[in-house]
Order: structure tokens, then C-alpha cells, then sequence
């Protein structure tokens, strides 16, 4: 891949359209094969739109996804994993509830859960689509559980079951797959390591190049820590945190080899950010390791956003990467 | 022994229930019905709650915090020199809290709950606990930017909300429950705990009661028991190191037992709530004792909720004579 390669997190947002038909599909008044056609029709339009604005390495977009654990839980439309089930309502803040997953059995494989829409969305390009998945820890922290007698219990065969997926998506021809764990830091003392151990049960001496996504909360807690985890590249959300993550690398060089993934827009507001505001995170990142180790991307899924918030953020981003690598002449 | 809550109760229902609340609060951002419009929603829930809380047999209940966003910011919004800030994450949970952020001296300036608590109270034919969130912990997830320290924000919150304390004795609130969580996580601040919650509480004519949830207070336990409460709330699920705490402790106050589980879906079995009785009846003797869930009810569904208070009630009734 070029210095400062360009990326999209994973999601983003899903048209009206679609919306509405993920609803009716839900209520019984479409198939899915109707849905079907819809998602794939969402999915080509975020490929081509990742091609316009220029990414390097592009997602899918998760059009066939409402949440990113519900998903594999028994959303409508999900293959759901064997010993899960979607409960009742749980609010999650002011007026926002949402259906948390249950642990009911043990946890199986239940064939390929993603395989269909990654080999779709490849298909429609010759740039390299990322495998996404949900990691183990954050899966089973995100669940209620009443199978297990423990958390490393679940914790361990959910781990195997992202396993299987992970295997079907390279035998498909992923070459990039990217793990999230935005719960990773939830218990840091208690459950790093149990995390540390989900991950290599889930990608050891699988022929492919993992990243991982650490989403808000307290990074601090789990760095240096997390250069344990055995991925090549660890991605982390520096704008929303006022770039105070450079503050902990410089503290602790981030020296274990791995590419570190740099996020440059905040998604979680309307405003697009001034191209001089990127620039900067980039050029601090780039004071901390040389511009081959470094990958550029949102700090998040951009799913909350507009479709053209979510794309002009993006162009920011890319016009940046573009005038950094020629003032650098990287090129 | 009586059974009670710990906090709130789940405001939703599930399918084939209406989610009423949840409409209504949609509605009122839409400028489709008034703030008042939603008020009456909300008491009508309240008595929703009540009712099903008294259903599955407790023999106290809380009006379940139905108005709540959060526990911080329904308490401190009515309070002088704060605003209302950004969404955190509640300690090691998947929900969260609209940050206060302190922008001048903190003010109490009319009673908070005292009309939640009348409304409960006079819908109630259970007796109704008034709850309020703990000085602590209040100032321990605000954004301060006028006091200067945590000590000071906690220090004011405590004498401001001293008057809330009185204002609910006065209306008759039997007992005033102060939740107050966040000590578990950040021991090193018992010395400013412990003065912030006397200063709120101490003197009070009326039951006090202080709860803790999601850790233990093994290595606090005894400057717990040395405060000016009656009641001591203890999550012996998420505390695990609570049931130690206890056995060398000289527990000589009532304990709020927090046994089941308020976190997961899982029905304890009536044996673990026999048996968790059995066990702490050896260091607190029943009539010292209530039994409640580990915390707030909301991380469950509402259903789930019920079952869940409806067993541990079956437990506690099982278990009558062997701790007796």
C-alpha cells in the first residue's frame, strides 16, 4: 500500500430507501431477497462514491447491518451466531433504546455471516475491500450472557466462532480484515489480557493482514498495553479526542512494528472539518513514524452522518493525505 | 427482611406493550404535544411502575426514576451554575450520561423530587423511597470548571443538596436513599466521601440510606459503617470481594443486599437467592436486612425487569425461616 494510505472505518450511512425497506423487511412486508437487492444497491453506490473521492483501500459500507453486535446476534436479515438470540429493549441514553443480544447456548458457527456482501462489494472493484467483523470481547461485553458460567468462557468461543468467519472471508479472497473492539478497554485491569487471548484465538496463523478499531473510552488505560495485541495495525480516533492520543505515543513510542491507523475527522458532528485542521493531525503523526506506517481514516463508522457530510468529510481527508504526500514529495 | 430497589425502574415495555413513554418524548421534540402533555405521560407511567413493582411483591418501592435521563443530570440541571454537556460513558457500561459541566457556584434553589415523591407516594399502597445520586459521585462525573478541585465541588453539592435531603423528610419520605457509586472505583477519595456525605445526611429525621454498585467496598468498609446512615447498600454480584468485606466487618447497621443480578438476563435459580440470604444472615440478622437487586433496573428489559423481582422475592419468602 502507498505512504498515508486512505480508508473509511466501516460504515456509513444508509440511504432513505433503504432504511424504510429494512422496516417493511421487518415487519413482513418485503422478502429478503427484495432487501437483498436494495442493500446491494446501497453497497455499489458507497464503492463508487469511495472510488470518486479517491480512498486507497475501500469498506463495504455495512448496508446489510443496523448495529455492529446485534448483527451476528439475530438482527432481521443476520445469520445470526448458534447460542444467540436479540432481546427486549434496553435504553442506552435519553431516548435511545436499543435490542440487546443474548448468550442463550453455546456459541456455534453458523456458516458464513459475511462472506456474500464482501465477495459482492469486491467484485465491483480492483481496489482491495476490507473482511469487517465485531471482535470476540466486544461481542460478549455488548451481550447479555446466561450460558456461560464465566466471561472468558464466552468470551473464548466467541472467539472461535469470529475464527470460522475470518477463515471463510480469506479462502474468498480478503486480504485485509479489519476487527473491532470498541469495548476493549471496558474493564482494562480484569480483562486486557482475556482480550489479548480472544485475538489470537481468532487470527493466529491466518494468512492475512489484520487491523483493529479502538473506538472511545479510556485508551489511556490500555496503551502501551495494546501493542500486545497481535494485529498489524491498530486504529484509533485522534480528532473527537482533541489529539490528546499523541500525547500518550510520544510518552511511549508506539515501536511494535505495527502500522497505527490515524483518525482525522470527527463523526460525530455535522461540521466539516478545515482541510488545515487535518493536515495538522497528519503532519503530528507523521513527527511519530515515517509515512509507510501510517494509514489515514475517519475516527469512526460514518454511519450517524448525512451521505454528503460523510462524503465531504472524506474528500477533506483525501485532499490532506494528497497535499502532505506532494509537499513531502512522497509520490 | 423486606425487598426493594436498588434504583430504576426499565420506563419501556416490549411488543405487544406500547412503548408510551418512549412516543410521547419523540413527540414532544417533534413540538407534537407540550411539555405538559409529556408530564402527564410520565405520571402515567409512574403509576405504571408502581403497580408492577408492588405486582412482584416488594415491600418498598421507588417511584423508578421514570423522569431520569440519567442519574446526574435530572439531580443537577435544577441546581444553579450548571450546564447540561456531552454524552459519557456511564463507568463500565454500554450506556450513557450527558455530561454536567459546573460554569458557576453550585445552588440549590427549589425541591428537585419532592413533587416525584408526593405523586409516588400518594399512588403507592407499598411505602415509597426518595432517591437521590450521592455528592460524590455527582461531582466525580461533572466537568468542573469553577470550584477548582473535586473537593470543593462535592463540599458544595453536599451542602446544596442538604436542603433537598430536608425538603423530602419534610414532605414525609420515610426513608431518603443517597446512590452514590462511583467510591468503588477511586478509594483514594474516602476521607472526601465520607465528609460529603455526613454534610448531606447527618441529623436528617428520617431513614438514611447510602448504596454502592458494580465493585466492593472491601478496604472502605469500615469507614462506611462509621458514617451517619442507617442503611448500607452493598452489589454482592459485580462486588464480588463484598461477601469477604463483610465477614470481617462488625456489620452493625441495615444492609441493602444486592444479590441478584441487574446486569444480565439470567434468572438466578430461587437456591443462589436462598443460599446468598443463608450466607449473609450469619453477619446481618434479617431484621437488619433488605434484598435488592445489585443496582438500577434499566439495563434490563422491562419484562426481564419483573421476572427478575418477581424471583427474588419468591427467594426471599423461601428463605424467611432459615434466616430467621
Amino acid at each position: 500500500m502507498p505512504a498515508l494510505t486512505t480508508n473509511a472505518v466501516g460504515s456509513y450511512p444508509k440511504p432513505d430507501y433503504l432504511a424504510q425497506a429494512r422496516t417493511q423487511f421487518s415487519q413482513g412486508k418485503i422478502d429478503r431477497a427484495e432487501l437483498d437487492k436494495l442493500e446491494r444497491r446501497a453497497t455499489e453506490y458507497w464503492i463508487r462514491s469511495q472510488e470518486r473521492i479517491g480512498l486507497d483501500v475501500l469498506v463495504h459500507g455495512e448496508m446489510e447491518r443496523g448495529d455492529m453486535v446485534a448483527y451476528f446476534a439475530g438482527e432481521p436479515g443476520g445469520n445470526p451466531i448458534g447460542g444467540t438470540k436479540l432481546g427486549g429493549l434496553v435504553r442506552s441514553y435519553g431516548n435511545r433504546y436499543y435490542h440487546k443480544p443474548i448468550i442463550v447456548d453455546k456459541l456455534t458457527w453458523p456458516g458464513p455471516m459475511t462472506v456474500e456482501m464482501w465477495r459482492y462489494a469486491q467484485g465491483l472493484t480492483d481496489r482491495p475491500v476490507k473482511g469487517m467483523l465485531t471482535g470476540a470481547y466486544t461481542m460478549v461485553e455488548w451481550s447479555f450472557d446466561e450460558h456461560y458460567q464465566s466471561r472468558r468462557d464466552a468470551v473464548l468461543d466467541m472467539a472461535r466462532v469470529i475464527r470460522r468467519e475470518v477463515e471463510e472471508l480469506v479462502k474468498a479472497g480478503a486480504r485485509y480484515i479489519q476487527i473491532d473492539e470498541p469495548a476493549i478497554h471496558t474493564r482494562p485491569a480484569e480483562d486486557f489480557d482475556l482480550a489479548v487471548e480472544a485475538m489470537h484465538v481468532t487470527v493466529d496463523g491466518i494468512d492475512a493482514e489484520f487491523h483493529t478499531h479502538i473506538c472511545y473510552g479510556e485508551v489511556e488505560k490500555i496503551y502501551p498495553g495494546m501493542l500486545r495485541l497481535p494485529v498489524k495495525q491498530i486504529h484509533l480516533a485522534f480528532n473527537n479526542t482533541d489529539w490528546a492520543y499523541f500525547k500518550l505515543l510520544e510518552e511511549n513510542p508506539f515501536d511494535s512494528g505495527k502500522d497505527l491507523g490515524v483518525g482525522v475527522t470527527d463523526v460525530h458532528t455535522r461540521l466539516i472539518e478545515p482541510p488545515d485542521e487535518v493536515k495538522d493531525g497528519i503532519k503530528r503523526a507523521l513527527k511519530l513514524l515515517p509515512p509507510e506506517r501510517l494509514w489515514i481514516y475517519p475516527d469512526c463508522g460514518l454511519k450517524t452522518r448525512t451521505p454528503d457530510e460523510a462524503e465531504a468529510k472524506l474528500q477533506v481527508m483525501v485532499d490532506a493525505v494528497r497535499d502532505i504526500k506532494r509537499d513531502l514529495e512522497l509520490e | 427482611m423486606q425487598t426493594t430497589v436498588t434504583g430504576n425502574y426499565p420506563k419501556i415495555p416490549n411488543r405487544p406493550r406500547p412503548a408510551r413513554l418512549r412516543q410521547a418524548i419523540n413527540r414532544r421534540d417533534r413540538g407534537e404535544i407540550t411539555s405538559e402533555e409529556l408530564g402527564r405521560i410520565e405520571d402515567e407511567v409512574t403509576i405504571e411502575v408502581i403497580a408492577e413493582q408492588i405486582d412482584a411483591g416488594l415491600d418498598i418501592i421507588s417511584d423508578g426514576q421514570v423522569r431520569w435521563d440519567d442519574d446526574q443530570t435530572y439531580i443537577v440541571r435544577a441546581l444553579g451554575g450548571v450546564e447540561i454537556g456531552g454524552l459519557q460513558r456511564y463507568l463500565d457500561t454500554n450506556t450513557y450520561y450527558r455530561q454536567p459541566e459546573i460554569t458557576g457556584a453550585v445552588s440549590w434553589r427549589e425541591p428537585i423530587l419532592v413533587r416525584d415523591y408526593k405523586f409516588a407516594a400518594e399512588n403507592s399502597s407499598k411505602p415509597v423511597k426518595a432517591i437521590i445520586t450521592g455528592p460524590y459521585t455527582l461531582a466525580a462525573l461533572s466537568l468542573d470548571k469553577h470550584h477548582g478541585s473535586l473537593d470543593k465541588l462535592a463540599m458544595a453539592l453536599a451542602e446544596e443538596l442538604r436542603n433537598e435531603v430536608e425538603a423530602l423528610a419534610a414532605a414525609g419520605a420515610p426513608i431518603i436513599q443517597v446512590n452514590d457509586p462511583v467510591i468503588v472505583f477511586h478509594k483514594d477519595d474516602i476521607d472526601l466521601f465520607c465528609k460529603a456525605l455526613s454534610r448531606m445526611v447527618e441529623g436528617i429525621q428520617a431513614e438514611t440510606a447510602l448504596y454502592t454498585w458494580f465493585g466492593s467496598v472491601d478496604g472502605i468498609l469500615s469507614r462506611l459503617l462509621d458514617l451517619p446512615i442507617d442503611t448500607l447498600g452493598l452489589d454482592f454480584v459485580w462486588g464480588r470481594d463484598n461477601w469477604e468485606a463483610i465477614r470481617s466487618a462488625r456489620f452493625d447497621k441495615k444492609l441493602g443486599a444486592g444479590i441478584v443480578d441487574a446486569r444480565n438476563t439470567r434468572i438466578e435459580s430461587l437456591e443462589y437467592i436462598e443460599e446468598s440470604i443463608r450466607r449473609i444472615s450469619e453477619f446481618v440478622p434479617p431484621d437488619r436486612l433488605y434484598v435488592n437487586p445489585s443496582c438500577g433496573l434499566e439495563y434490563l428489559p422491562r419484562e426481564t425487569a419483573f421476572e427478575k423481582l418477581k424471583q427474588m422475592v419468591e427467594g426471599v419468602r423461601r428463605a424467611e425461616p432459615v434466616a430467621a
